[in-house]
């Protein structure tokens, strides 16, 4: 086993935005490491979930003198009200990000400027919807998919479509448990009025809600976000691309596409492209045009078209700060309204561009399906002719760049194992050479790290990490959102060099499969892969999802689309280790519910775990896998 | 039981043996007594191999074992199973050299236990070479003698050396089947530890060519893996020992393939359970990735290009297949590798013997291939080469493509035994051995049936028109990158074409599909990737990015080429053009001429004297060859113009480009049948004058064209 010694290591980078916070004080930028500094000590019933202000008796605080709020709710009430708003907070925020896309889908046409790319996949979702597909224009049937689609969201009866695609036990346990999920914006609403004044104020009602708006997130709108995404702009298939600040070019216009939704960027890499905007760009001095990606916007055109993963969450600062970005262009979620106040410290223009996501300080172009391609090519002239603007002393480009295979949709994953099955014994299109692998021990299990960064965790430092000691365990590692740029910016996707940090077993699998060891599946919607892959491993083994070895762990994560996020993955199965305490701990009723052994458990044979010492969390996790293990007799 | 365990278990079994052995043997004849193998100089070859240190005597080698037991480490993890797989084999090793104490001789005909180190030495240009494709590790007993025989034939057939542990080898001798090293196949011993002299081999082999220093364990087992093309064929029952052997074997890289069924784990690529034996040939082949290359084609008459212009004549024709009055054609088609069973050649329908001479008869086939890197748009690049490689075939005469074919099959080749099937084995072996890199597996179907032609035929008019779709709508701006075609640098070293959709390569003979499929096909070859992002000058097709190429795969001679223009450093020629294009000044347009034609053009001169003003890299603005299928595309001439600027063409390269030309003049012009426009010899030959008139009176568009910018 190597040292960490060919890889960039949590200190560089640490040392690289050091290096630019200096640049930023020439400039007197607001950092957020300021911003942690002066918010801190954070608000003890805040943390602890004990505060409520849904009506305006309060706002009450949960104290041993004063156990009650003014109409009598317990803390258990309380903590569970404010975790059921936290997660529909998520839930709608990553479902809208799906209805956009289902929009999107609406407005696609022959020579429009968003098109079928991906036709075979809608007719595969529109047959599994039960839509007749023969003879029928593929724009004919994009149109009917998507006002299916849309009814998902609204629709007065009946669950999820993509529910069914969950193993039959699963699904099962679903039902016994009334955790179906119904349309998406009932389950949002509902849970808004359940927490209403004078409404639900038992945490079992209040949880169970949280699992059920969360599978409507899962295996409803992210679903949803993520295979129509697919059909619009292509199934991702393993790429190279570079990661990390160094990605950004000294002597090129620099863009930096930033949020979520990939209608926009797609639309910027092409006019980037386009021989017009590179010739303005050239006659204005810059040698051409360089768009790079922060936190999921980067995941979704990395995986499709090979554009350069700037950095993550906590990185979209450090990009500003590099002075020589000519554009930071931002669609929906995750945007620190910082960005306004300090592109203003530099050239750099912050380009809002949805209505959803409005700041002061920032230029708003607003974008729509019918004007995509003008909006674009307006962003891109803008950025292009900003490049004039720089200030070449304060250009401070950090020298760290990596390299990353990324773009593991599960039909790539699939693809992959195909390459390693041999045709005169195995059946071609399944998940069974990874079962085999695991099955044998060869691998022990595999681990779904996503989520975000916190500043409550060092910077990328738990993402990489556990990594690490899974990698080492010869625990295969499947990633998205933050999560999966954390590893690419360390190196951990590097086709090359990451499995010589692997044990014998997961280094065996990566040379014969041409894989990385952490494989990249994308944004965070895009957690709705990992779903399918979990059912489909489960479907190709006969064991329920709860009792394979794989488990899911957000050990950064901050956002309220996490929590949706944990709330589908436990209820799908996936034990959860969480590095952040979702504003529980103060109900020991609550913590029992999500964590114990007789709360969801019972429903859905998973929980979590939160366990904020990150060496510990590998432990338990590799014991949980080892325990899964024995108990297969594997 | 898990499989670790497994490996475990048998590793201590075999470590408790083997202590007890040493033991033994120091308690008969002492710690001084010195072990060795015979012939060689590697002392313990595995032992060396993997610790560096030699073995000598009886008392280093139980300090040895002490070594041994470092390495069985009991973690649940592959890394331990790995190393308990190591641990098992060099106790075997160790086993095994006790059997030669004091010079005893322990192996007798037909078993040769240790192998000399000349053996291993010889073994190594013919497994560079793929001599030697592969070597078969066979152990236990085959079900029957029969299929051990079988097995072991298939393999030695392909070339592959075998080496023979246990029952197989009584099997073999019961069928009195001849082993040796001058068959290449060698029984090792009876034991299962004789299983180290082949690991030895392999070990020895990293040592003598791969120059791994003794010791290095991380190397050792890279190169093992990478370059020993070794795998082992365990029949069942299969103990715990030889599990245990099986990781050390896989910890080298050697796949195991096993009809065992009972407690067993399945890992891809590593240990397959094969319960068909028949199967386990193809099964370890592809386990391993050895691809056989395939030699010799199966067929009763020679193969050789001597006899591709061959013409069989009516009166000598036993059968012809006539593509112009029945069903018959040719397709490649890609499947799944589970769809298709390689080497499998079906004919469906009549033999050739059952169909009465002079016969015209329907006739299809279809080569069916599937490969890991095989791409559908490979499927054309292959077909072409049929006409190729069935002409090749002495006695038959083939013409045509796709639903237009002929074939003719002469008396004497169906006296000489040719069968339709050797059609078959003919485009097997040629797709198998020309397309390597892609192909993997690759069956035949040939239908002698008019009614099953009747609607295969239909079928595979289908799949022509969507390539032909395809390729219609693949253009220069569609594609993300281009070619280079250096295939004539033998004789133009300085000439490099630039290949894309829009502008074959000048021979005419390879389109960016052609070029796409050579490059995957041979990625160090004459086609590289040119990528198009950084364009300078769209109009003329100049980017950045050919320059750079041209540059340097003239190696320096070319600095700039551009791709649409006829004088702005436009794209030299090697030699081999199938048209050249020069301009004539008085109509300020362009004369093209073609290889056939012999005759004048208005520049007054023929197209050797118009081949001379260019060609041998050389750029000569005004002067330009390029392939047929240029003419009409939308990009020729592009910065001049268009192809409207065309004036003069012979009859017979006009009526080749007739339809495709008058439909882009349509597009570019709004001209009608445009190529009528066009002069030819039949109009003038050498008048400037005369052709000038020709062009007025028809309205030829060159003349309310700009003068070329010269």
């Amino acid at each position: 086993m190597k040292d960490w010694d060919r890889l960039i290591t949590v200190e560089e980078m640490e040392a690289a935005t050091a290096s630019l916070l200096e640049n930023g004080k020439k400039v007197g930028a607001d950092s957020w490491q300021q911003r942690v500094k002066n918010q801190t000590p954070h608000c003890g019933f805040g943390e602890a979930g004990t505060c409520c202000r849904i009506c305006s008796m309060g706002p009450c605080r949960i104290t041993p003198k004063s156990p009650r709020g003014i109409c009598g709710c317990d803390v258990h009430g309380i903590v569970g009200r404010n975790f059921l708003r936290f997660t529909v907070g998520g839930t709608a925020a990553h479902s809208d990000h799906g209805r956009e896309i289902m929009h999107t889908l609406y407005e696609t046409k022959e020579d429009g400027n968003y098109t079928v790319k991906d036709p075979e996949k809608l007719i595969r979702i529109a047959k599994e919807w039960d839509m007749e597909t023969e003879g029928k224009d593929i724009y004919e049937l994009a149109h009917e998919v998507a006002v299916k689609g849309l009814m998902e969201y609204g629709k007065p009866f009946g669950t999820q479509l993509f529910a069914k695609r969950a193993p039959e036990h699963t699904q099962q346990l679903w039902e016994n448990a009334g955790i179906t999920p119904r349309a998406i914006d009932r389950e949002v609403s509902e849970a808004m009025h359940m927490t209403h004044m004078g409404c639900s104020s038992l945490p079992e009602a209040l949880v169970h809600q949280a699992l059920r708006a969360g599978l409507s997130d899962g295996w409803g709108g992210s679903m949803m976000g993520t295979e129509f995404s697919d059909v619009l702009f292509g199934t991702p298939k393993p790429i190279d691309t570079t990661a990390n600040l160094g990605v950004m070019e000294k002597d090129m216009v620099n863009i930096v596409v930033h949020g979520h939704d990939p209608s926009l960027s797609e639309m910027v890499v092409h006019y980037a492209n386009d021989p017009e905007m590179i010739a303005l760009a050239k006659s204005l001095g810059a040698k051409g045009i360089n768009v790079c990606g922060v936190c999921c916007t980067a995941n979704e055109v990395a995986m499709r078209h090979g554009i350069p993963m700037a950095g993550n969450f906590l990185s979209q600062e450090n990009v500003v700060l590099t002075g020589a970005c000519e554009a930071i262009v931002v669609d929906i979620q995750c945007i620190f309204p910082a960005l306004g106040p300090l592109s203003k410290c530099f050239h750099t223009k912050f380009i809002t561009t949805s209505h959803i996501a409005r700041m002061p300080d920032s230029e708003f172009i607003e974008f729509s399906t019918e004007s995509a391609a003008e909006n674009a090519k307006a962003i891109v002239k803008t950025a292009v002719e900003n490049f004039k603007n720089r200030t070449p002393e304060l250009v401070n480009i950090p020298d760290i760049k990596t390299n990353a295979r990324v773009g593991y949709s599960v039909e790539a994953i699939v693809k992959v194992l195909d390459g390693v099955a041999n045709s005169q014994v195995d059946t071609f299109g399944t998940t069974k050479p990874l079962l085999e692998c695991v099955t044998s021990g060869v691998l022990r299990g595999a681990v779904a790290m996503v989520g975000c960064n916190n500043p409550k965790i060092r910077p990328d430092y738990a993402h990489i990490e556990l990594m690490k000691k899974f990698l080492k365990n010869d625990i295969i590692v499947i990633v998205s959102g933050c999560s999966a740029q954390a590893a690419a910016k360390a190196g951990l996707m590097d086709p090359v060099l990451a499995k010589e940090y692997c044990g014998a077993g997961l280094k065996r699998v990566c040379e014969l499969a041409g894989i990385p060891p952490v494989l990249h599946m994308g944004s965070c919607v895009d957690i709705s892969r990992m779903l399918i892959l979990a059912a489909e491993l489960s479907k190709d083994s006969g064991i329920p999802i709860s009792q394979l070895p794989v488990l899911g762990c957000a050990p950064e994560w901050m956002s309220e689309k996490a929590v949706s996020i944990g709330n589908y993955v436990v209820a799908t199965g996936l034990d959860t280790f969480l590095g952040v305490d979702p504003y529980v701990k103060g109900s020991s009723e609550m913590g029992e519910w999500l964590t114990g052994e007789h709360g969801i458990k019972k429903w859905v044979e998973a929980n979590y775990t939160v366990e904020t010492d990150i060496e510990k969390m590998g432990d338990l996790m590799i014991e949980r896998i080892e325990a899964k293990r024995a108990a297969l007799g594997i | 039981m898990t499989l670790f365990e497994r490996v475990f278990g048998g590793n201590d079994a075999v470590y408790g043996l083997t202590e007890a052995a040493i033991d033994n043997a120091i308690a008969q004849y002492g710690e001084g007594q010195a072990v060795s193998f015979p012939d060689t100089a590697y002392s313990l070859p595995c032992y060396y191999a993997v610790t560096g240190v030699k073995v000598n005597t009886l008392g280093e080698l139980k300090a040895a074992l002490g070594v041994v037991k470092t390495l069985m480490t009991r973690n649940n993890r592959l890394n331990d199973a790995f190393m308990s797989g190591v641990a098992t084999a060099l106790c075997a090793e160790f086993l095994e050299v006790l059997k030669y104490l004091n010079g005893a001789t322990p192996y007798e005909q037909p078993c040769y236990g240790h192998i000399s180190d000349a053996f291993v030495r010889n073994l190594g240009v013919p497994l560079v070479t793929g001599d030697i494709p592969g070597v078969a590790v066979i152990l236990g007993s085959a079900p029957s003698a029969d299929e051990a025989v079988e097995l072991v034939k298939a393999y030695q057939s392909q070339g592959i050396l075998v080496t023979l542990i246990g029952g197989v080898i009584d099997q073999l001798q019961e069928k009195g089947y001849k082993t040796g090293d001058a068959v290449r196949v060698v029984p090792l011993g009876m034991d299962v530890t004789a299983v180290i002299h082949v690991v030895s081999i392999a070990l020895r082999a990293a040592l003598i060519f791969g120059n791994v220093t003794p010791g290095d364990a991380a190397n050792l087992m890279k190169y093992t893996m990478e370059r020993i093309p070794a795998f082992v064929n365990a029949f069942k029952p299969l103990d715990d020992v030889i599990v245990a052997c099986g990781a050390g074997a896989i910890a080298l890289g050697f796949p195991v393939v096993t009809n065992e069924t009972e407690n067993i784990y399945r890992v891809p690529k590593s240990l397959i359970v094969q319960e068909d034996v028949s199967k386990f040939n193809a099964t370890s082949l592809e386990a391993r990735d050895i691809k056989i290359k395939i030699t010799k084609i199966d067929i009763p008459v020679s193969f050789a290009s001597a006899f591709e212009g061959e013409v069989i004549r009516r009166g000598d024709m036993q059968v012809e297949v006539d593509g112009s009055r029945v069903d018959c054609f040719e397709l490649v088609s890609t499947k799944e590798p589970a769809e298709i069973e390689d080497h499998k050649i079906i004919v469906d329908g009549p033999e050739l013997d059952e169909i009465p001479v002079g016969s015209k008869i329907s006739l299809s086939y279809i080569v069916e291939v599937a490969g890991k890197a095989m791409q559908p748009d490979f499927e054309s690049v292959m077909e072409r080469k049929f006409h190729s490689y069935i002409n090749c075939v002495e006695g038959v005469m083939h013409t045509g493509q796709r639903d237009m074919i002929r074939i003719r099959i002469s008396k004497a080749c169906y006296e000489a035994g040719f069968r339709f099937k050797h059609i078959g084995e003919v485009l097997y072996a040629k797709i198998k051995s020309e397309f390597e890199a892609v192909v993997d597996k690759c069956q035949v179907k040939i239908v002698v049936d008019a009614e099953k032609n009747k609607d295969l035929r239909a079928y595979a008019n289908e799949v022509f028109a969507k390539r032909d779709d395809r390729l219609r709508s693949m253009t220069d701006e569609s594609v993300p990158v281009y070619y280079t075609c250096t295939l004539c640098q033998a004789f133009s070293p300085s000439h490099v074409c630039i290949v894309t959709p829009e502008r074959l390569g000048l021979c005419g003979a390879v389109s960016w599909l052609d070029a796409k499929a050579t490059n995957e096909l041979d990625p160090q070859g004459p086609c590289q990737i040119v990528p198009k992002t950084r364009c300078i000058d769209e109009n003329l097709g100049r980017y950045e990015d050919v320059d750079e190429a041209v540059n340097k795969y003239s190696h320096g001679a070319l600095e700039h080429v551009t791709l649409y223009s006829l004088f702005q450093d436009p794209m030299t020629s090697c030699g081999c053009f199938e048209c050249i294009c020069g301009v004539e000044p008085v109509s300020m347009g362009v004369v093209i001429t073609c290889r056939e034609h012999a005759g004048m053009t208005p520049l007054g001169m023929t197209f050797s004297e118009m081949a001379s003003m260019t060609g041998g890299g050389v750029q000569t603005p005004g002067f330009m060859g390029h392939g047929k299928q240029f003419i009409s595309s939308k990009k020729f001439l592009k910065a001049e113009g268009g192809l409207g600027r065309i004036v003069w063409m012979p009859k017979e390269l006009k009526d080749m480009v007739r339809e495709r030309l008058d439909a882009a003049a349509k597009d570019l012009y709004d001209v009608d049948n445009f190529t009528d426009m066009i002069a030819d010899e039949t109009v003038c030959t050498e008048d400037p004058e005369q052709l000038l008139n020709y062009l007025s009176e028809v309205g030829h568009p060159v003349l309310s064209m700009e003068p070329f910018d010269m």
